[in-house]
């Protein structure tokens, strides 16, 4: 019993950041219709930022450890904000009026070139975060190892979904944003400003990408310009699992795929967990076409 | 370039010398990656061979007559290696030393066989190319099954009865992994587990808390650094203490960066000795000469291997009387036994693969420098 409830706080660390990450896919996809393909990438663009930023600025041996992370954090998020809004100004607004495969295409290329442009920078052997910066401390609550920095992970991730869900439903932006969601041109008609709503939403995506990025960085120490890729695909397949375009179900997803692939690793078969989490979705999938809490069908894509 | 001009120059003198009929130099080949991604052991191969024959030399060189090297570039490419073969193979060379790697290897082995020509590999690990029954052809290096062996062998020295086996279902560590299965449970050990991670992710505390709860009092880990540096961490985090043994893909630096010192400290694994380690009187002078003459150390344990071919040749053609290739590796097959290496005895068995331990066991210390094991 101690090991089932040991890997259910293993699966909803994991299911955090997936939950996270799969917040940008299905925002995106809400309003535009598109699978940003890129956004992968902008994930790992927070780490190398942050590893950047971190040890070239000193930010925890100046301001300490909360604030030094703190400070991290908002600059993270605010630069690769930045990234996501110039890639949706180069990469998809010039393809808003072509046929939506174009879109697709593009964001493959995009994701492309980011990662790229990554090895380049950086070179592609794994850079390290150092390694003193953390608090190592590991809480023992009846005979449960937890690490204190999982705890604050799970706790920063679901805070800021907490915060995204009442953005986008208790402010007039975030009105906005689900009427631009349910009929652009009726929102149009409304005097919504469309763009700039897009805008937003490739603001707000990446930045939650960026400091899950900067998460994974922090605790696991250990980066590479591939590993947007994997993360990107379980993110992904999270928002669908909780119904693509639908906030809550990017979370429930995503921290749903984080439990379901720690224990089927841990009771059924260690090296069939990917497989064994795809069995899960497409099962749901059979069962609730939408996702779990999807309302809206992908037609296509 | 001015040496090269002068060696080429040399080369074409010898060539008209030997045309005229009078071989008075005995001709060993070495087959090396001179350029290409591998070329600094291929460059590490050829200093360290050439010093080798200096000083045979010096000392009056074999069977009354001087050793001069002939060198190929292979590229690390296996065309480029069937091309250099046959070049060497038409130049006289009594035997050949090298090359590094398998694939490079395996495309140059049976243009030497078919001419009779002693070849000695020096960083070819795959097991296939002992398994061929080919009559001319040995290597210094260890088989990938020997690392197997070794691994089943450290864990009863260091006395642990109950093992987890961790791989992650690439060709490399799974192979390691079934041996060392293979071996420990002929043996009785208890295998309390046996399974696959996915190389690529970050997050391994499902399976630490899977392995813990099978309560293991060692973790064989077969696969590569990335993986084992993160295995540590996240090991660490959850203040479990069991020991890991690793496989000599994690021989990397990086690992303890990945790991974090305090995490590495008191991690295991297995690897052929770093040419710093190497303890034989012979390996100690050697590698003074070699640092006084080049100023730096051979890059790797696999250039040192070269030598010991290129050595193991010369006790060939010394004790055959003979640079005829057919007599070289009659010699080298039944009578080279417990020969001096710079890395440890040779003897070579029916099939060409050298006899006896490679591997060593290492162990990171509490300043994340790898440190040799005397088990």
């Amino acid at each position: 019993m101690e090991e089932f409830f040991q890997q259910l706080t293993n699966g909803l660390a994991v299911g955090g950041i997936y939950a996270l990450i799969a917040l940008g896919y299905t925002m995106v996809y809400g309003v535009l219709k598109l699978i940003n393909f890129a956004h992968g990438d902008l994930f790992t663009y927070g780490a190398y930022l942050g590893l950047t930023l971190l040890t070239s600025l000193a930010l925890t041996d100046r301001l300490g450890f909360a604030a030094g992370v703190l400070v991290l954090a908002l600059m993270v998020m605010g630069l690769v904000a930045v990234l996501g809004a110039l890639l949706e100004r180069a990469a998809y607004r010039p393809l808003r009026q072509s046929p939506r495969l174009s879109a697709v295409v593009s964001a493959l290329g995009a994701s492309i070139f980011l990662q790229n442009t990554l090895m380049l920078i950086y070179g592609a052997r794994f850079q390290v975060y150092p390694d003193n910066i953390l608090p190592a401390a590991t809480l023992n609550i009846f005979g449960l190892y937890l690490p204190l920095m999982r705890v604050l992970i799970v706790l920063a991730s679901v805070l800021m979904m907490v915060a995204l869900y009442l953005f986008i439903q208790k402010t007039k932006i975030g009105t906005a944003i689900r009427a631009a969601a349910i009929d652009q041109d009726a929102a149009r008609l409304m005097g919504i400003d469309v763009n700039r709503v897009i805008m937003l939403v490739f603001l707000v995506g990446p930045a939650l990408g960026g400091i899950a990025g900067l998460m994974v960085g922090l605790y696991y120490g250990q980066i590479n310009f591939t590993m947007g890729w994997v993360y990107g695909m379980k993110a992904f397949t999270a928002a669908i699992l909780g119904g693509i375009g639908n906030i809550p179900g990017a979370m429930v997803g995503g921290l749903l795929l984080g439990v379901i692939e720690a224990l089927g690793a841990a009771y059924i078969s260690l090296a069939w967990k990917d497989a064994i989490a795809f069995c899960v979705l497409i099962l749901i999938l059979i069962v609730r076409p939408t996702g779990l809490l999807g309302e809206r069908v992908a037609d296509k894509v | 370039m001015k040496q090269k001009l002068w060696v080429l120059a040399a080369a074409l003198g010898l060539g008209i010398a030997a045309a005229a009929g009078a071989a008075d130099t005995v001709k060993i080949g070495l087959m090396a990656p001179m350029t290409g991604s591998w070329a600094s052991e291929g460059q590490g191969m050829k200093k360290i061979v050439e010093l080798l024959a200096e000083q045979q030399n010096a000392k009056g060189g074999v069977l009354g007559k001087q050793i001069e090297v002939v060198t190929e570039d292979d590229g690390g490419d296996p065309r480029t290696a069937s091309l250099a073969a046959q070049r060497l193979t038409t130049k006289g060379v009594a035997a050949v030393v090298g090359t590094y790697g398998s694939s490079v290897t395996e495309a140059s082995q049976a243009i030497y066989d078919e001419a009779g020509i002693p070849q000695i590999a020096n960083g070819s690990t795959a097991i296939r190319l002992t398994e061929k029954g080919l009559k001319h052809f040995f290597r210094t290096a260890p088989r990938d099954d020997e690392q197997g062996r070794m691994a089943a062998q450290t864990i009863d020295k260091l006395g642990f009865k109950k093992v987890a086996i961790l791989h992650d279902s690439t060709s490399y560590a799974k192979g390691l992994a079934d041996e060392a299965n293979a071996l420990m449970k002929k043996k009785g050990r208890d295998i309390v587990f046996f399974d696959a991670l996915t190389p690529g992710e970050r997050d391994y505390t499902t399976i630490l808390t899977k392995l813990k709860g099978a309560n293991p009092d060692v973790v064989l880990f077969t696969g590569y650094f990335p993986e084992a540096g993160l295995l540590l961490r996240q090991k660490k985090d959850m203040n479990w203490k069991v020991p890991f043994i690793g496989g000599d893909a994690t021989n990397n630096a990086d690992l303890v960066k990945i790991a974090g010192k305090e995490a590495a400290d008191g991690y295991y694994f297995l690897s052929p000795p770093q040419p710093q380690d190497l303890d034989t009187a012979d390996a100690k002078n050697f590698l003074a000469d070699y640092q006084k003459k080049h100023n730096e150390l051979p890059p790797s344990i696999w250039a040192v291997l070269a030598g010991d071919g290129f050595r193991a040749i010369v006790a060939g053609i010394a004790g055959a009387k003979s640079a005829d290739g057919g007599q070289i590796s009659g010699y080298l097959h039944k009578d080279l036994k417990n020969f001096s290496g710079l890395s440890g005895p040779i003897s070579f068995d029916a099939k060409g693969d050298r006899e006896g331990e490679v591997y060593r066991v290492y162990k990171v210390d509490g300043d994340g420098k790898f440190v040799l094991q005397k088990l």
